[in-house]
């Protein structure tokens, strides 16, 4: 039925079109331009450029410390929030649940700072590290609290652990908390009844009801860390000096306000690209297989 | 499960602290944009002792409250208009055709929610330019909707599953064309899980902060985030401004927050669950 299937495939078309034509013109093609301009260096001004392979890969790894070092700082930031944020948000889940009286309450506030935009978040803070923090630890003597929160790079990266969880903990305690409305009270009572402890419960019966919920977190945990911008940007600038300049900023700043040059920052795009790809594939793999365990 | 009282006290000194903490810099930011700058250094922790809202009336001017308040409204309403409206045919009809065809394009919106916005910012920057969308509201908003379709088709594909094909057929022996069985059928039908995108995407739209600040280069057209923003560094040091500026950026979300709650929270938890 050859019109029968021309006239399917039209209705299909017509569908379809309109999103198809603003993704196409807005991520697919850029995409794809994205990956094609990695191999040349085009400054994004001149019309003609050229061609070179694998030169700006090469370059961002074997000759840009600054890159490089930006990598590794992105590295163990993903590290630090794909542990810490899942265990807090896990945590207050799980405390919240228990809680039947208040648990509207403790939700609504713990979700309250994802609201606030990132950046203004980063903002927020800078307030509370560069003047609250060191006056209070004036006035109190809690030698923690006088610190430079976002002048010493050691310290900094702990200021940006902070914020993050602060405006990202709540988003994952959400997931984490529909999830564990998802387990059977039924199954926990029967744990109690064989005498479980309220911990064995959680490790034993909870945990693998909620392992679906553990990937998903997981997977959005290390998405967002690699693409962290907003709260470096408004926090320490990348500084002092680029101690703390993150992944994203880098390639940022190669484009659109050092260099200019479009080709190489694009190179260092796709490899972030190709980093992250790498660790969710490696991370759902992982986590999937445990799934099928549980 | 019941947890003996001192597991239970744990419990709720935990979250306490825990719910200090969240609130805590939100309560700065409100108590310190109500003084002045000589009481603000004597002492930030403490109450103000009479309200300075002269502050306020500051940052509403210097961040063009009003303006940029109406250009991210503008965004987010043509943005989530168009994201809801493209995606839904999308995701409706991909849902409903079997075939390679079908299956290709789909997979090809589904593989484009890996790529990461910092991957195709400086393409998609030379994109905007050439089409002479950057530097409006309505380009920016229109961008959105090419960022943002993906994630909703796919939300959409995965709830059309649950519309039965009969109420489709029944429409058809009742005369109704392709376009018009979607629009008074199924995308009424569609309204929880549309209701959890446009969620979704308001949060995102509203709170962005990279791609208004390289597409607008006119500080009339600035989103809310993007002008508090630059506050932010031409007004360095003058935190009862700054601060006012931020508390006046937070609250619109805060308080649609306060009312929406439920489905925010329901959003996101199947958004996550269905992604």
């Amino acid at each position: 039925m050859p019109v029968n299937r021309y006239k399917h495939v039209v209705s299909l078309l017509a569908f379809v079109a309109p999103a198809f034509i603003i993704y196409s013109l807005f991520l697919l093609i850029p995409t794809i331009g994205g990956m094609y301009y990695s191999f040349t260096d085009w400054n994004g001004l001149n019309r003609d450029y050229s061609f070179i392979g694998l030169g700006n890969f090469v370059e961002a790894l074997r000759e840009d410390p600054d890159f490089v070092n930006s990598l590794l700082f992105t590295l163990k930031y993903v590290l630090f929030m794909i542990v810490l944020q899942n265990v807090f948000a896990l945590v207050l889940a799980v405390f919240i649940e228990t809680k039947t009286r208040t648990k509207g309450f403790f939700r609504t506030i713990f979700f309250m700072p994802n609201m606030i935009s990132t950046i203004i978040s980063a903002f927020m803070w800078t307030f509370v590290f560069s003047q609250v923090l060191p006056q209070l630890a004036e006035k109190t003597a809690i030698s923690v609290l006088d610190q430079l929160w976002i002048g010493d790079p050691k310290v900094s990266f702990y200021s940006i652990i902070i914020v993050s969880l602060w405006n990202g903990v709540g988003y994952m305690m959400i997931i984490y908390l529909a999830a564990l409305q998802g387990v059977p009270q039924s199954l926990k009572e029967a744990a109690v009844i064989d005498g479980a402890s309220p911990f064995q419960t959680f490790r034993k019966v909870t945990l693998p009801m909620i392992t679906h919920a553990v990937t998903i977190c997981f997977f959005l945990t290390l998405n967002g860390a690699f693409k962290v911008f907003e709260v470096v940007y408004g926090l320490t600038g990348g500084g002092p000096g680029r101690s703390t300049q993150v992944i994203t900023m880098n390639i940022y700043e190669e484009a659109f306000s050092n260099n200019f040059r479009y080709g190489y920052a694009s190179a260092k795009s796709v490899i972030l690209f190709i980093i992250i790809l790498l660790f969710t594939f490696i991370q759902i793999g992982v986590m999937k297989r445990k799934e099928v365990e549980a | 499960m019941r947890l003996r009282k001192s597991a239970s006290l744990f419990i709720t000194l935990f979250l306490t602290i825990g719910a200090v903490i969240s609130f805590f810099p939100i309560y700065l930011a409100i108590i310190n944009s109500l003084k002045t700058q000589g009481e603000m250094f004597a002492s930030f922790t403490a109450l103000p002792t009479k309200l300075h809202f002269e502050n306020y009336a500051h940052a509403f001017e210097q961040i063009n409250l009003l303006g940029s308040t109406i250009n991210s409204v503008i965004v987010s309403v043509i943005g989530i208009g168009g994201i809801i409206f493209c995606a839904a045919l999308a995701g409706y009809k991909l849902s409903r055709t079997s075939g390679r065809l079908s299956a290709a394009i789909f997979s090809l919106f589904i593989a484009s929610m890996l790529v990461p916005f910092h991957s195709i910012m400086i393409p998609l920057t030379r994109m905007a330019k050439n089409l002479h969308v950057s530097g409006s509201t309505y380009g920016l908003a229109l961008i959105y909707i090419g960022l943002g379709v993906n994630m909703a088709i796919f939300l959409y594909h995965g709830f059309v599953k649950s519309i039965p094909r009969e109420l489709e057929e029944a429409a058809r022996i009742d005369g109704c064309g392709e376009f018009q069985t979607f629009f008074r059928i199924i995308f009424p039908l569609l309204l929880p899980i549309t209701v959890t995108i446009a969620i979704l995407d308001f949060l995102w739209i509203w709170n962005d902060f990279l791609l208004p600040l390289l597409m607008l280069t006119d500080s009339t057209k600035y989103t809310l985030i993007l002008s508090t923003n630059t506050l932010f560094g031409e007004y360095n040091k003058e935190w009862s401004l700054i601060l006012a500026a931020l508390v006046l950026t937070a609250l619109p979300v805060i308080i649609i927050y306060g009312f929406f709650q439920k489905f925010i929270m329901q959003g996101i938890a199947e958004g996550a669950i269905k992604g």
